[in-house]
């Protein structure tokens, strides 16, 4: 007990130094943690929303980017294909059909572009108001919604893509109709609007003022000049002179998830899309994300062994602190053999610094942990996402 | 007083019961919205008492042109099946969410057949020049391509609505009745094969089509009594064509019906029934108005 006494009374007068020990070695025991905890966070989050996720259909090239695209909206975008692959899934009636058009932005998060299917199929709840319901309208993801504090009935406007286009991509206001109940998935991030709305963003749907009167449209050709006024929010007064142009086939999507009826639709779905000419591809997420969860274990090992010779490290540097510094109270250990101490007392007074600094280490070790499992998520979301 | 008042409690609560037990079976039962009253009459003769028909466009407005309110759009997004016309009926569908996996469109299987109306060509801007292609959407009027839409309505039902029975026994006995449309409407066509019409409205382009009539469309507003520049481009077609026979879609004032028989026109009323008519169904209206026709071509 009066080891004990001694040794955290030494500690405190040495606080700089104390604290520098249990830092360090609370970061040696919490780093391989940590390291596992992202890992297997990771590997559950990615190969969950992969099962989820039967087929994603877009351009042939990187699987990996498609994948990460269509499921977590990563930063990589797909290159975009057309809403002709979403149709001949429906006209094949082999499968449903979701497509998903991510090219789009708001304060910093993604604008996914998609159907009402979607939410049926990731079995998405809203927390507040409803799902979108006329062009203009979003549903926020919880986190998104947090991290801008915003809400139903609040509005947010797509960012432009390119200051520079002028003739282009017109940001649009969407308002918000509906708040998703959290997931704890990459759908917590985004903001979710129709696939229609994303087009009007993509300036392929538009409203303006009425170009002609009645009388003129019967003299037939007319043409407006870049003067005229387009809207760039939807309201009910308005909602009736937005249209499309071309046909809805050649529209841009990013990716077409599917959800094939039965094993025989998949089997067929697949056989459709194996000749290297066709310019789309069909992947299956579970293997793509199974094959990128293997090659990131692969580097785990190698993390792990690299974390180990750097604890090791650590630890005899902690050793080596330890030991210089009951060199430098040599005399002072000399006094208190004098004074009748004997050789066990001054072994349980060294035992006892080193038993405080480890448990302070472990505590600490133990919170950090923690703070990073109850944050596991979102930061997970985030990594994901990069 | 007081066994009176027992009884009144009673009844009272037995008529509660009665009406909850009403509501839940009627929560209980699929739902199909649609977006014309042919689809709505479709739907109710497949399937019966089993499912509920979402058809809500008030009896003043076409459906064709009619936008529904948020409530309303709720309600067509929750329900396990929603039928489309296609051929560009309804444009709100286009403007609004609906959840791909229930919709169907029952005109595309003849979408190759569709009928090109005027087109509008302009541009704005660096866009460049574009045309807004219209499309005559009223199809269920040739009857063979009713029968076509109630097939795909069937077959929707079938796989979205398995627990929808008599499927097959009831879409049989609907599409013998429209093929006795048809046949009206052929035989009408035969009387009427001598001559011009004219429509008030662009409506009846698939019915032409079909029964072989050679039909000369106005664009006169349904409701509204016609102008005097109006009533006088119906004389220049009327000598121009000899047409003898005048289409309403609605029934005319009888100032109006007294104007065309002083052109010599026999008005005829033909509504394409796109909504719901307050007397009568699909069936009776329309064998009253080929039966009309059949009678005028006479």
């Amino acid at each position: 007990m009066n080891a004990l006494y001694l040794a955290f009374a030494h500690l405190r007068w040495n606080w700089a130094r104390s604290l520098v020990l249990i830092l360090v070695g609370a970061l040696i025991l919490a780093v391989p943690m940590i390291s596992e905890i992202l890992l297997r966070g990771s590997e559950d989050a990615l190969t969950r929303r992969a099962e989820s996720t039967p087929q994603v259909i877009g351009a042939r090239g990187s699987q990996l980017d498609l994948v990460m695209d269509a499921l977590y909206f990563s930063e990589d975008r797909a290159t975009p294909i057309t809403m002709a692959a979403s149709e001949s899934v429906w006209d094949s009636g082999l499968g449903l059909p979701i497509p998903l058009y991510t090219a789009f932005d708001t304060h910093g998060a993604r604008i996914v572009g998609t159907t009402l299917d979607y939410f049926e199929f990731r079995q998405l709840a809203v927390l507040q108001g409803r799902l979108f319901a006329v062009l203009g309208e979003a549903v926020i993801g919880s986190a998104l919604a947090e991290r801008l504090g915003v809400g139903v009935g609040d509005t947010l406007v797509s960012s432009p893509q390119n200051l520079f286009d002028l003739d282009g991509v017109y940001p649009l206001e969407m308002s918000i109709a509906g708040v998703l109940a959290p997931s704890g998935t990459a759908d917590d991030h985004v903001l979710f609007t129709d696939v229609k709305t994303s087009w009007v963003i993509a300036g392929i749907g538009h409203g303006h003022e009425d170009v002609i009167s009645a009388e003129e449209a019967e003299q037939g050709n007319v043409a407006a000049n870049a003067a005229l006024l387009q809207f760039n929010r939807i309201t009910d007064a308005n909602i009736d002179s937005f249209h499309f142009h071309g046909s809805a086939e050649s529209y841009p999507v990013s990716a077409v998830i599917v959800a094939p009826y039965d094993t025989r639709s998949a089997t067929i779905l697949r056989g459709r899309y194996l000749d290297a000419d066709n310019p789309l591809q069909l992947v299956l997420p579970d293997d793509i994300i199974a094959d990128l969860v293997d090659r990131i274990f692969r580097i785990a090992t190698l993390l792990d062994a690299v974390t180990l010779i750097i604890g090791v490290a650590a630890a005899a540097a902690m050793g080596l602190s330890l030991f210089l510094s009951w060199r430098l109270r040599a005399e002072e250990m000399a006094t208190a053999w004098r004074l009748g101490a004997g050789r066990g007392s001054v072994f349980a007074l060294a035992g006892a610094e080193i038993l405080i600094i480890l448990c302070a280490a472990i505590c600490v070790a133990t919170l950090i942990v923690l703070s990073v499992r109850t944050s596991s998520e979102a930061l997970l979301n985030w990594l994901l996402a990069l | 007083m007081m066994r009176r008042s027992l009884i009144a409690s009673v009844l009272l609560m037995g008529f509660s019961l009665l009406q909850a037990a009403g509501t839940a079976l009627a929560q209980e039962r699929p739902r199909i919205a649609t977006v014309n009253y042919p689809l709505a009459y479709f739907a109710e003769r497949l399937g019966g008492g089993q499912i509920e028909v979402l058809f809500d466009v008030p009896e003043d407005r076409d459906p064709a042109f009619w936008r529904p309110g948020l409530s309303a759009i709720t309600a067509i997004q929750t329900a396990e099946l929603i039928a489309l016309n296609g051929a560009g009926f309804a444009n709100w569908t286009t403007k609004v969410s609906l959840p791909r996996s229930r919709l169907v469109d029952t005109s595309a299987g003849f979408s190759d057949d569709y009928i090109a109306t005027q087109s509008l060509t302009h541009s704005h801007g660096a866009d460049g020049e574009h045309s807004h292609t219209g499309t005559a959407a009223y199809t269920w009027l040739d009857f063979k391509q009713a029968a076509a839409q109630a097939d795909a309505l069937a077959t929707a039902i079938k796989r979205r609505l398995p627990g929808v029975e008599n499927i097959d026994a009831n879409l049989q006995a609907l599409n013998a009745d429209l093929a006795s449309l048809d046949q009206l409407a052929a035989d009408a066509a035969v009387a009427l094969q001598e001559n011009t019409l004219i429509a008030t409205h662009p409506r009846y382009q698939y019915f032409a089509r079909a029964y072989g009539l050679n039909i000369d469309a106005l664009d006169w507003d349904a409701g509204e009594a016609p102008t005097d520049a109006q009533w006088a481009d119906l004389a220049r077609r009327v000598e121009e064509r000899g047409a003898k026979l005048l289409l309403w879609e609605t029934a005319p004032s009888a100032e109006a019906k007294a104007r065309a028989a002083e052109l010599g026109l026999t008005s005829i009323v033909f509504p394409p029934l796109a909504n719901r008519p307050t007397q009568g169904d699909f069936l009776s209206g329309m064998k009253v108005v080929l039966q009309d026709l059949s009678d005028a071509g006479k």
